[in-house]
């Protein structure tokens, strides 16, 4: 249920039975969702490597963003500290982010300070998003809302949404959405100011929304209006990256992810697969012997027809494992099981990590034992410590 | 500074609504054992959506006690039932399967929530390895038992550990769904049992014993204020039941509540007044009013008991500052981790800290904790396991291994124990999302996490969520796992039984007291160091102390043996030498008696029987020749022989096992036990194949085969006249979810030579025993056929019950036992002393020697001041013994909850002590009394391997050791 009252945020003490909640309109998912949905797809579309969230609030972007595997940095900026320090903790990383690394580094800070003034750390990002933030602005904060992020943060990428006025005629009472909005733009106003914004500083604007109208009233528009700007070619080429300049903001929060690209990390990764894939192949071996066994014993025993077999699903064969047939393949000398270092690599996400056969050997150092001429993994065939 | 504090976790939800729930669902209202953990208390909140916002609150409560259990209907289908069943299948609850009948069985425990984290887990101490080693030497059980010694070298296993997490973090995520208990006022209360107990009511402490200087590892949090605190109970109108929402609307709320409150998910304290007793606040959730009605549930001291939780919660939040992770219950430093690549695992040190009230006011405890992290993921066990068992038993096999073990969910910070394995489901699988929209496993975690689930082939888990031993249930539904994307933690059986790998593990878990002490201090240096903690700690007017807390405590005189004529001191607490040398106190002969050997292992079982001759005549034992049988190493086929060759006249039967199989250990027990009741001795070849030591280990087995038999091997001097002990516990197959075992063992003479057992076996989960009149009725008959009068007075040790159930167990066990012991003999009141036992504790103590360095306090130190509480009559007692540098020694709590014996302080203690030595199974001291550990073996061996009564004929001999 969403956008379907106007009552004032945060009224001390109002009369609170009459809180209304009427549900005119209902919005599936929810209009706050159906935003940062948005933003989501623009990410998952564009794959920016460097995302901010201007007035991020209380960081439920970015705590839909930190699992997008192509962010590398992820900033927010709001004036609201003690909304930051409260939830910034949601975005650090958890058990499984270090049992698992994600493959790329990732870095969350949180900042305190208003999207209204300079920060040189917000310079050269590959997308802002400014998410139901305009409307706060009064007209003399509005006007320096371009010059600051199209002009001085200058992102490749920069969505802004915004409460669509049109809409309002579906709701009971026609006052803002929200007490603090200073304005609700219609279409026109909007675009208006937008384009004017995008042809000032070189960006070209698309405009959409989110919040479909209900049928009978489709000409009032999206619910949110959302304007998607892209710096234009010529205007990319001219930014010049200057790194060195004030730091006005200051750092509430900030955390930095394990990842793959950490040699420890990747270390650690690679020789859990070896280990996954080498005993998974001995398992294999072992179970062969005995299914030899136990058809010599059923032979033996006369009985000819009946063939030893297990009645377990059998695993489904995929590409993956099609392309490890071609594979070198395991071999056993006495009571030890070699597996060609060839072989592992050619595991696709082995292959991924180490590269090559020499670096697949440099990551497993002296954690893994290797055959004498350090072509294969040399384990004992019937150690079992699978656990 | 921050504005609320907030107890912190991840709160990346991944909630599954999982339809297809006829009906509303029942519920019962829950006293939660919240106290220290404001998580818990979110978890109090229901989380119905299905509930109709406007439902009024419920009606305040007594203050401080449980609600009255509201009557509930039917069990509600489970989701998993109705996986199962098929949704056709829905109308007829009755076709459930066993297991899950049983994950959604009812329970009766009302219970109350304990003070503030007394009941912690308890830390591996890493001590008396050699103690443990020599108690289990004989019976080599296939699962080591979670017993009243700690486990020897690392982390608590599987149950331990798994009971740990669930405890801490087990439902967070899970779809809970209990009544929220709005506006409720929670009260963390002890029970105070002294005020009943007159004759300690001036002191509860001893004198007995040479006074020793002590060292805690409680440091002393003090407060200077005498301003009040104001505690508000919070309601939200319309209900919300998002722990995070309802934390995110109070940020808000800045302007009002100032920067400095704690929040514990219900209620807030406040260090001013709102000013008004009942303040409203209209505030917006996402565009959503919602009224906020702060109401002053009372002021409070600084050092007020009711002010722990939110202190409690106000050092979580400190640790989190320390940039150290939650999981499960504790905080780990990840930066300080270990990682063991051949093992594919890491260990993370962390610290468990409970901030709780005793006689010298309120403390904080600190101890070690380490955790288990594994790279292996719940598939990767299943599809090994799948691919080395042979046939249809790997179903078998994999539900075994995976089901009651904790994993640890990558995508967000959870933990789950797993209930069960749904072999029809895939991550094809679709499932209802909470705004009713269906979605497929592998495109919620795609689309929600980025996780891509790359094998198909695997089955789900399901958790049934939070599932505590103590706590009565409540219906919730399940929740779904993919096994790629489940972290194994913990210890498993069979890494357990990899001693090089435990010999590498330990080497970094266990502490010796150096040590330990050691990282405290650092942890304690490094928050003081903290500007973030300190300002917190300003902010309420706290202060810690530096440096642990001293005080005395007393080591209690040396306890005489005596064995026959020959009376000996507990020397190091290992009188092994001794009891071989000397004719036992009552030594039974071995006239009839089988050994049952398996293929190719003739010789071995002779040589066993020929040392068994040869050990036997010192103690007093004549050992007949054996009649020697072969068997194949089958349950039938031993079963067969036993059928073919027990007679009336077989004493023993002992069985040389050639592997550590738990099926064939326990079809063996079960036929001997049950169907034809014979005492029973197992025996590994494995450890008979020991070079070295085949006298010593025919030693243990000739002296445990003689208690089985009824002989005794040594008594001490109890210092009480004519009085029954009894020992009662409980034993809670968490895992597999069966009934639990309660064992009662009395001693029915004077010298404790001779235990009468019962078991009853109750509700999965149950802890508190109905039924104590019968044995109790029983064991007073025994002991009257063996003395000529009843007993003056019945002293009971109970194990295993949390500070939480005090109450429960004085009105429930202490009663049915007062009401029978009052009525059983006309005009001779049979008195009671009812002691509470508790093992897991954080608490440590150490003695400072010469030179700085600290030691284990020796076996004997008696501590009954300052860690102790006022409201209760207890002490602790270390009686464990540990080689130095292994590890540090955990002190045992003793609770007197109920005495018209009026033991005094000295008596007690002595007492108590005096019957750690009294366990026959090991010749040296053991954590708690004997009585205690006999009902502990006698419930395990009960739970684990028999699942029924054993034979009455058994119940006057030790056939459980």
């Amino acid at each position: 249920v969403e956008e379907d009252n106007m009552e004032c945020n945060s009224v001390v003490d109002g009369n609170v039975e009459e809180v209304p909640s009427k549900k005119v309109i209902k919005f599936n998912p929810p209009l706050y969702k159906q935003r940062y949905q948005f933003v989501k797809n623009l990410v998952e579309q564009h794959q920016p490597k460097k995302v901010a969230d201007l007035g991020c609030g209380d960081v439920c972007l970015l705590a839909i963003l930190k699992y997008q595997k192509c962010i590398e940095e992820l900033v927010g900026v709001d004036i609201n500290e003690g909304r930051l320090k409260w939830n910034g903790s949601r975005l650090s990383p958890c058990v499984g982010d270090h049992l698992d690394p994600r493959e790329l580094d990732l870095a969350i800070t949180l900042y305190h300070g208003s999207v209204l003034e300079k920060d040189c750390r917000l310079l050269g990002f590959d997308l802002a998003a400014c998410i139901e933030l305009i409307e706060h602005f009064d007209s003399e904060d509005l006007a320096k809302f371009p010059e600051v992020v199209f002009g001085y943060m200058s992102p490749a990428m920069i969505v802004i949404s915004t409460p669509n006025s049109e809409f309002n005629s579906l709701f009971p009472c026609a006052v803002f959405r929200d007490s603090d909005h200073k304005f609700e733009w219609s279409r026109m106003q909007f675009q208006t100011w937008a384009l004017d914004v995008a042809s000032r500083y070189n960006y070209s604007v698309e405009f959409t929304g989110v919040g479909e109208p209900p049928t009978g009233a489709e000409d009032v528009g999206y619910c949110t209006q959302i304007g998607v700007f892209r710096k234009k070619a010529e205007a990319a080429e001219m930014a010049v990256l200057e790194h060195h300049g004030e730091h006005v903001y200051e750092v509430v929060y900030t955390t930095s992810y394990p990842s793959l690209q950490q040699i420890n990390y990747r270390r650690r990764v690679v020789i859990y697969l070896v280990y996954r894939e080498v005993s998974r192949l001995r398992r294999k071996y072992q179970v062969s012997l005995r299914q030899d066994e136990l058809e010599a014993e059923f032979i033996a025993s006369g009985n000819q027809t009946g063939k030893f077999t297990s009645d377990l699903p059998v695993p489904v064969l995929t590409d993956d494992d099609k392309a490890m047939e071609m594979a070198p393949q395991p071999f056993c000398i006495e009571d030890k099981f070699y597996v060609p270092l060839q072989r592992i690599i050619a595991y696709p996400r082995l292959g991924h990590l180490c590269g090559n056969v020499e670096k697949l050997r440099e990551f497993l150092g002296d954690m893994i034992e290797l055959n004498c001429d350090g072509s294969a993994v040399k384990v004992d065939l019937n150690d079992c410590s699978d656990f | 500074m921050p504005t609320l504090l907030l107890w912190g976790r991840e709160r990346h939800h991944h909630l599954f609504t999982l339809c297809g729930v006829p009906g509303p669902l029942p519920f019962r209202s829950i006293r939660f054992r919240t106290a220290m953990t404001g998580r818990a208390r979110v978890h109090a909140r229901g989380r119905r959506r299905d509930t109709p916002p406007s439902e009024p609150a419920q009606p305040e409560a007594v203050r401080g006690r449980p609600m009255p259990p509201v009557p509930r209907t039917d069990p509600p289908l489970s989701f998993a039932d109705l996986v199962r069943r098929g949704t056709a299948a829905a109308q007829q609850p009755r076709q459930i399967q066993p297991r899950l009948q049983s994950l959604t069985g009812v329970r009766h425990v009302a219970e109350a929530g304990p003070p503030a984290g007394a009941e912690a887990t308890s830390r591996p101490s890493g001590s008396s390895l050699h103690g443990i080693l020599q108690a289990r030497m004989l019976e080599q059980l296939p699962f080591p038992s979670p017993g009243n010694l700690p486990d020897p070298r690392i982390e608590p296993g599987s149950p331990a550990l798994a009971e740990e997490l669930q405890q801490a973090s087990g439902s967070q995520g899970s779809l809970l769904r209990k009544r929220r208990d709005v506006g409720r006022d929670f009260q963390d209360f002890v029970v105070n049992t002294r005020q009943n107990l007159v004759h300690v009511r001036e002191s509860t402490k001893g004198t007995e014993g040479s006074p020793v200087m002590l060292l805690s590892n409680h440091v002393r949090l003090k407060s200077h204020s005498q301003r009040h605190l104001y505690k508000y109970n919070v309601i939200y109108t319309p209900d919300i039941e998002d722990g995070s929402k309802r934390e995110a609307l109070l940020s808000e709320l800045e302007k009002l509540l100032g920067n400095r409150c704690i929040y514990d998910g219900n209620s807030l304290l406040l260090p001013h007044s709102l000013g008004e007793t009942k303040k409203e606040v209209v505030s917006k959730l996402k565009n959503e009013p919602v009224k906020i009605t702060f109401e002053l549930s009372r002021e409070l001291q600084t050092t007020s008991p009711d002010c722990l939780r939110y202190y409690n919660i106000l050092f979580r939040r400190m640790l989190q500052k320390m940039d150290l992770d939650q999981i499960g219950r504790n905080y780990y430093n990840k930066n300080k981790k270990t990682e063991f690549n051949e093992y594919r695992l890491e260990i993370w040190p962390g610290y468990v800290t409970s901030i709780l009230p005793y006689e010298t006011g309120l403390t904080l405890c600190a101890d070690v904790s380490h955790k288990l992290l594994r790279m292996e993921t719940a598939y990767d066990l299943i599809s090994h396991t799948r691919e080395k068992a042979r046939g249809e038993d790997a179903k078998e096999k994999i539900l075994r291994k995976l089901v009651g073990s904790s994993v640890l969910t990558k995508y967000n910070n959870r933990t789950y124990r797993v209930d069960d394995i749904i072999w029809e489901m895939s991550p094809s699988s679709t499932f209802t999302k909470s705004d009713g929209s269906e979605i497929s496993f592998v495109d919620y975690y795609k689309e929600r996490y980025g996780t891509v689930v790359t094998t198909l082939n695997q089955p789900l888990l399901i958790t049934k969520g939070k599932w505590k031993k103590s706590r009565q249930d409540t219906p919730h539904q399940p929740i779904m796992l993919v096994p790629e994307l489940c972290h194994l933690t913990g210890l498993t059986d069979d890494m357990r039984k990899d001693s090089r790998m435990m010999g590498d593990l330990s080497t970094h878990t266990r502490m010796d007291p150096d040590r330990r002490q050691h990282k405290l201090l650092t942890f304690m240096d490094s928050l003081r160091k903290n500007n973030a903690v300190q300002k917190e700690l300003r902010d309420w007017n706290l202060e810690l102390e530096e440096g642990f807390l001293s005080l005395s405590g007393r080591t209690l005189q040396d306890v005489r043996i005596r064995q026959g004529r020959r009376v000996f001191d507990n020397h190091k607490a290992d009188w092994s030498r001794n009891t071989r040398e000397v004719p036992l106190l009552r030594a039974v002969s071995l006239d009839h008696w089988l050994i049952v050997y398996t293929k190719g292992n003739y010789e071995t079982a002779l040589t066993l029987q020929q040392n068994l001759q040869r050990v036997t005549p010192r103690m007093g034992i004549t050992v007949r020749n054996a009649k020697l049988l072969e068997a194949a190493d089958t349950v039938q086929s031993y079963i067969r022989t036993l059928e073919k060759h027990a007679s009336q006249k077989t004493q023993m039967v002992l069985c040389l096992l050639p592997t550590d199989n738990k099926e064939i250990y326990d079809g063996i027990k079960r036929y001997l036990c049950i169907n034809y009741p014979i005492p029973s001795q197992c025996v590994l070849k494995r450890t008979l194949d020991r070079p070295k030591t085949p006298v010593t280990i025919a030693t243990k087995i000739a002296l445990q085969m003689n208690c089985k038999l009824g002989g005794a091997l040594w008594k001490v001097d109890i210092g009480l006249q004519n009085a029954m002990f009894i020992g009662i516990d409980c034993f809670h197959d968490i895992e597999r979810r069966r009934k639990s075992v309660a064992g009662f063992v009395a001693s029915i003479d004077p010298d404790l030579t001779r235990w009468f057992s019962e078991c009853i076996i109750q509700q999965s989960g149950q802890e508190l025993v109905k039924g104590l009149t019968t044995c109790l009725y029983t064991a007073l008959k025994l002991w009257c056929e063996q003395n000529s009068s009843p007993p003056h007075s019945v002293i009971v040790y109970r194990d295993g019950v949390g500070d939480g159930q005090l109450q429960a167990l004085i009105d429930q066990e202490v009663k049915q036992m007062e009401t029978y012991l009052e009525n059983a003999y006309r005009g001779q009141k049979v008195r009671l002393t009812f002691i509470v036992v508790k093992k897991r504790i954080n608490t440590r103590f150490f003695i400072e020697k010469d030179g700085g360095r600290l030691n284990n306090p020796s076996p004997g130190t008696v501590i009954d001041l300052k860690v102790t509480r006022t409201e209760w009559y207890d002490f602790f007692i270390v009686s464990q013994s540990v080689r130095e540098g292994t590890g540090t020694v955990t002190p045992t709590h003793y609770n007197v909850i109920h005495d018209t014996l009026y033991l005094s302080p000295d008596a007690v203690q002595g007492l108590t002590y005096r019957l750690c030595h009294m366990y026959y199974n090991f010749s040296g001291i053991i954590r708690v009394p004997a009585p205690c550990h006999y009902a502990h073996k006698l419930a395990y061996l009960v739970g684990q391997s028999l699942h029924q009564q054993p034979h009455g004929s058994l119940s006057k001999s030790l056939f459980y050791l």
